[in-house]
């Protein structure tokens, strides 16, 4: 078998298909690594098609959000508060006991300063982390992962790349590669864990798998050899860690839903020790142009699969949701008032949550721009105070010790010194 | 279709034996040389047939003139890897010989075609002839159900349609009985010790709010309607008791079975033509009760065979002819039928409706389920289209424009029925038109005017937006619906069905364009209606689109509007650049999309006339795009599918592998469509679906699928000395074949080299074949018995008739072969 660039190695523990004895002093860097920054686990949620967050996270004291909901509004009394102003959606009342632990904060009237109302663009621009920019062709994850390399690099004084990564160091819990993954950093994207083998679930590769093998290392087509690589060691790897019968810990009960399955895989396979670093995964479903509902209704029912999937994802994690930081986003706010038809269209700034063990939860971040009419975005929607970067940045200083944040983030002008401290 | 089949067959062999000669010369596996009377008077191009443009590993011997252009065969290759949904064996000589221009010609304008087989083919989906209301009456939604218990609708008298509707109310009740215990059970769990509780993950009502998206198909629409329609639910189960004793009371009164035979012929009206068996049905004498003395028909040997003894009711139903099956079926009580689908194994409800013709198939599924029967019908024919129809180009534009104008299927309970007469009125006789007329038809379409809300949209100023305000002054505490505008399609026909997002709009525009297509809406769409422009909805006054004054004139308003959209400038680059993206490059020339873009603006909008100036344009053909574009998930299982020369009876496999692929039919919830660039279609995930799909197409494990690798069909069990002929040239090495049955049989070498050129056109590469071959003689040499056990694995089929046959080694062998190329990296590029 072929031993490739990759060393399969996380924590200290070792999971490796071949056995290449493993250099001393790559071990070392790396457990002096993981001491220093245990936490390197990053989930990202994108809610793809515009989530309302003015009716996720509530602000039930404003007046006008009343008198521009007549229909859809949630009341103060049916919202979960959380700080005497601001109410969570009563669909999310499963997160309540994560932001009253701590463990789960809020920034409002965050998101990407680029005015597009385009479903398209604006996931394009929140993904590559370069708003108004088009035509980049990696995301913002992936350049952190190198930033987090070049890091390292540095600290231990090695050329290039003194830390070596799994298969499954990025990973996004879907059919392909988001935006937000994409780049020089491998990364690899599966739907069904276990489905993630090829001509069969036997102990050994089956012939057929080994000639796929050979044939996509051999291949002078150099994107499926590419991706070939990725696929056969992450096969490899997960054979190895044998996912067949997973049981969420702790009795928790994730929905049986497409997110809920999608969270419990994420789970299963940071607990798995595969050396996970960045998951991604999306949800949709969040376009109410018409009858989104209020407390009951199509946007409720979305939010009661949203949260009770992560409430369970966190529950499943117990101890090691310590390490664990998860943020949500999603390309664009929903105008303030309701339209015609019982639903919101496009509008600006939204709502984010960061759920982590480190995260200073229990807290609305964030300047709250007001809701009256002349506070409006263009006198129609939420107005941003954050840029989503600023968050991002900020977690991911956190997290993956990627501090070239103009790396990541080129062009933002993210001053740390500014940082909500949310983490 | 025996000699068309025959024919197809003997020119596969042909070009078989032929390409295979071709490509034996440059390979270096050391086998004969083609006789010299085979190399054509286009040997140049047969050679870089042979040889991938980019392929970097291989041995190459190149023409002597090196032409930034594709030559020969290279070129009949990339227009059919690009126009078509791939190749089917044959493929290539049939345009070679009629001349690739003229090929391409009979493509845009298709009517002439010759679509025997297809059309056999489609007969199995009567239903998808139907007009919408016809089809929502006949195959209700859920809402048309629901308005038959409310009261609000009526339950069709004809005994089978009336056995459908009771099926559904039961099923529905079922469904509410469930949830209301459901909610019942949690609301006393939540109760105690919920405050103190500090886990997460156990909030009250979380498993609630958490069941229903996930209900149906896990489609949040579809799920909220559903969900909106079980407000209810507590209150409905009580009833439940009383609605079912109803259904009893109307559907378990006798019921003649002529009454439900002629309503069965009547169900079944547009495939009574192609069977015998209605006729011959509707002599039969009346029912006979349960076990009656049928023994000895000709499906009886089948039903003592299969009999399970737990299940006389199957034996009974078999042992009825399948018209009399069909009227038994409709004739049980909504809960025994339930109870009995359930029962059935896969191969056992497969045998069910076997031998019945396609009108009473459909009528089993509709008492099963009608909604599930008019998607997956849906997404049959259309699959049905792509692998079979000869009309290619028209069904590729066909998949392009639904695309281009996505709708997403589980939008609302009616839009699977819409989207039946979207796809077939709407798009496809379109497809190859002009351009304006398409957005035209579109923008009146029920679906899409459903999909982006625009049914919904009222003029703020209308009559109808002012009597609603009259209706919530005097009755403030009703809830009246809203009623006002709605952007969503405004802005989406801008941004994505003409100008594109930089065609230099603004968001007033947008308003602007949502004002005037105010009052574009669809006449009773629970029930199947069309378009209609309501007056009372649409905003007074003059309106203002991207500085051109639209004066007030009602519905024409917005066909003005249509018509300036279809005829700016940033709509024809917009479309044209998306059109060379799909069938040129991910990054086509600007010097192309400026070509066609000009073609579009001069010809109205022909979209034939573009297509034409794209396939003369030389940045088409240009070598270095020589099967260089990634196939999409549909790409690859279509051309999979044509290029094993599959012959489908159920395409839910197919269904299936796009789905775990990622790219469902009608399946796209946002309104963007699919992107066409490779970057979204290779990952780690999509390749092992890939190969796994591809193993198991070639292997004959998808149910209902079944593909033949033998060399003759016709003869598969025992070649024939006509095949030894054939392989004879290419018999390096006969001593190779020692594991082989047959002792003077073909080799790993000589099935791959007979295989290669079937599957796929142009070849793979040196290193692609060493590594099929290698691996397989690994596999031989350690193993001989693992041929064994995979052929016994999986007995288990929707037509038995196919797979009783067991599989001999060089079967099995062929068929691995088979997978291993279709997995490819060489198959998965066009």
């Amino acid at each position: 078998m072929r031993m490739n660039r990759r060393f399969f190695l996380h924590n200290g523990a070792l999971a490796v298909a071949g056995t290449a004895a493993i250099p001393s002093f790559l071990v070392r860097s790396v457990l002096a690594e993981t001491q220093a920054a245990p936490n390197r686990r990053l989930v990202v949620i994108f809610q793809r098609g515009a989530v309302d967050g003015l009716n996720v996270v509530v602000p039930y004291r404003e007046k006008n959000y009343y008198s521009m909901r007549p229909t859809i509004a949630i009341p103060e009394k049916q919202a979960v508060d959380l700080d005497g102003f601001f109410g969570l959606h009563p669909s999310l009342a499963a997160f309540k006991p994560l932001y009253d632990q701590g463990h789960l904060a809020i920034v409002h009237a965050a998101g990407s300063p680029d005015m597009s109302r385009s479903h398209f663009d604006a996931q394009d621009y929140m993904e590559s982390g370069t708003p108004g920019v088009k035509g980049t062709e990696d995301g913002w994850l992936n350049r952190a992962l190198q930033a987090e390399d070049a890091n390292i690099a540095l600290l231990h004084r090695c050329a290039g790349t003194c830390e070596e990564h799994t298969a499954f160091r990025a990973l996004a819990l879907g059919p392909d590669v988001p935006l937000t993954l994409a780049g020089k950093i491998p990364s690899i994207a599966l739907n069904n864990v276990n489905g993630f083998t090829i001509a069969g679930r036997g102990p050994a590769p089956s012939p057929a798998a080994s000639a796929f093998e050979a044939m996509y290392a051999d291949t002078g087509d150099q994107l499926f050899h590419a991706a070939g690589d990725e696929t056969f060691e992450a096969v490899k790897m997960l054979r190895a860690a044998n996912p067949a019968q997973y049981l969420p810990a702790n009795g928790a009960e994730y929905p049986n839903s497409e997110f809920g399955n999608g969270m419990k895989q994420i789970a299963q396979l940071l607990k798995a020790n595969l050396g996970v670093e960045a998951a991604f995964t999306d949800v949709g479903g969040w376009d109410t142009h018409h009858a989104q509902g209020g407390v009951n209704g199509q946007l409720a029912n979305r939010l009661g699969d949203f949260s009770a999937s992560i409430a369970a994802f966190w529950r499943d994690l117990g101890d090691d949701a310590e390490n664990v930081t998860l943020v949500t986003m999603s390309e664009f706010g929903r105008t303030a008032h309701e339209n015609g038809t019982g639903g919101t269209d496009h509008g600006h700034a939204n709502a984010m949550f960061v759920l982590g063990g480190r995260v200073n939860g229990g807290k609305v971040y964030g300047k709250w721009p007001g809701l009256s009419n002349e506070q409006l975005n263009q006198g129609r929607d939420l107005a941003l105070t954050t840029d989503y970067r600023a968050v991002l940045a900020e977690v991911l200083t956190h997290t993956l010790g990627a501090e070239n944040l103009e790396k990541v983030f080129p062009n933002a002008g993210i001053d740390p010194s500014r940082f909500l401290r949310l983490v | 279709m025996p000699s068309r089949e025959s024919f197809r067959e003997s020119l596969r062999t042909c070009l078989a034996a032929l390409l295979c000669c071709l490509l034996c010369a440059p390979s270096p596996l050391g086998l004969a040389q083609p006789p010299p009377q085979q190399a054509p008077p286009a040997a140049n191009s047969g050679a870089s047939l042979a040889q991938p443009a980019n392929d970097a590993n291989r041995h190459t011997r190149r023409p002597e003139y090196q032409s930034p252009e594709m030559q020969g065969d290279q070129r009949i290759l990339q227009a059919l890897n690009r126009f078509t949904f791939g190749p089917r064996p044959g493929d290539v000589e049939a345009v070679r010989a009629m001349g690739l221009d003229a090929w391409f010609r009979q493509q845009l304008s298709p009517s002439g075609l010759d679509e025997t087989e297809l059309n056999a083919r489609l007969a199995a989906f009567p239903a998808m002839q139907w007009s919408v209301e016809n089809l929502l009456y006949r195959m209700p939604s859920n809402a048309v159900i629901r308005q038959a218990m409310n009261g609000r609708g009526s339950i069709p008298d004809g005994p089978i349609l009336h056995a459908v509707y009771e099926n559904q109310i039961y099923r529905i009740d079922e469904k509410r009985q469930a949830q209301a215990e459901k909610k019942a059970e949690q609301a006393q769990n939540a109760q105690p010790g919920s405050q103190q509780n500090p886990q997460p993950g156990a909030q009250p009502g979380e498993g609630m709010n958490a069941a229903q998206p996930s209900g149906d198909s896990a489609q949040g629409q579809t799920a909220a309607a559903d969900a909106n329609s079980m407000n209810g639910g507590a209150n409905a189960a009580p009833a439940r008791q009383g609605d079912t004793s109803n259904a009893s009371a109307a559907s378990g009164a006798p019921v003649s079975s002529n009454t439900i035979l002629n309503q069965l012929d009547q169900l079944s009206a547009p495939a009574s033509q192609q069977t015998d068996a209605q006729p011959a049905a509707q002599k039969q004498p009346p029912i006979a009760q349960p076990m009656g003395a049928a023994a000895g028909q000709t499906s009886s040997a089948d039903a003592t065979a299969n009999a399970d003894p737990s299940q006389p009711l199957m034996a009974e139903l078999m042992a009825l002819p399948p018209g009399r099956r069909v009227a038994r079926l409709a004739s049980m009580q909504p809960e025994e039928f339930d109870g009995f689908i359930k029962s059935l194994r896969p191969a056992q409800r497969a045998r069910l409706d076997a031998d019945m013709a396609p009108g009473m198939k459909e009528t089993v599924l509709d008492l099963e389920n009608p909604q599930r029967t008019v998607a997956e019908e849906l997404m049959a024919q259309r699959l049905a289209r792509d692998v079979y129809s000869n009309a290619q180009l028209q069904e590729v534009m066909t998949d392009f424009w639904l695309n281009h104008f996505n709708v997403f299927l589980h939008k609302d309970e009616a839009t699977p029925y819409y989207l039946v007469s979207y796809e077939r009125d709407v798009i496809r006789p379109l497809a190859l038109g002009k351009f304006e007329d398409l957005l035209e038809a579109v923008a009146h379409s029920p679906a899409m005017l459903l999909y982006l809300d625009n049914a919904e949209s009222i003029g703020p100023d209308s009559l109808a937006a002012e009597r609603a305000k009259m209706a919530d002054f005097r009755r403030p505490n009703q809830n009246n619906v809203p009623q006002g505008l709605n952007e969503n399609y405004g802005r989406e026909l801008m941004e994505l069905h003409t100008l594109g997002v930089n065609g230099g709009y603004t968001q007033a525009d947008v308003i602007q364009v949502a004002r005037v297509l105010t009052g574009w809406t669809v006449d009773q769409p629970q029930r199947g209606g069309g378009f209609l422009f309501a007056p009372n909805r649409h905003e007074p006054g003059s309106k203002k689109v991207m500085g051109k004054k639209i004066k007030e004139n009602g519905e024409r308003e917005g066909e003005e509007l249509l018509h300036m959209l279809a005829e700016r400038p940033a709509t024809a680059q917009f479309l044209s650049r998306k059109l060379a993206v799909r069938f040129v490059s991910d990054d086509p020339p600007q010097s192309l999309v400026d070509r066609m873009a000009k073609s579009y603006l001069s010809s109205h909008g022909d979209i034939s006339q573009v297509l034409l100036t794209l396939f003369r344009s030389p940045e088409f053909w240009a070598a270095s795009d020589y099967r260089a574009k990634v196939k999409t998930p549909i790409e690859f299982v279509v051309s999979a599918a044509r290029a094993s020369n599959a012959q489908i009876e159920n395409y839910q496999p197919l269904e299936n592998a796009l789905r775990q692929m990622g790219m469902p039919l009608y399946g796209c919830v946002p309104p963007t469509g699919y992107k066409w660039e490779a970057s979204d279609w290779v990952s780690t995930g999509a390749l092992v679906d890939r190969m796994n799909f591809a193993l198991n197409l070639a292997a004959n494990r998808l149910p209902g699928i079944t593909v033949d690798w033998s060399a003759d069909p016709s003869a598969a069990q025992q070649p024939s000395t006509q095949n030894d002929i054939q392989n004879a040239g290419m018999l390096a090495d006969p001593s190779a074949g020692a594991n082989d049955p047959a002792p003077e049989g073909p080799t790993p070498e000589t099935e791959e080299a007979r295989l290669e050129p079937l599957i796929v056109l142009g070849g793979v590469s040196a290193s692609t074949r060493a590594a099929a071959l290698q691996q397989f003689e690994v596999q031989i040499a350690q193993d001989a018995s693992l041929i064994r056990p995979i052929s016994a694995a999986r007995p288990q089929s929707l037509n038995p008739q196919n797979r009783a046959k067991s599989v001999t080694a060089l079967e099995r062998q062929d068929q691995v072969l088979a997978g291993l190329l279709i997995g490819s990296p060489e198959f998965q590029r066009r």
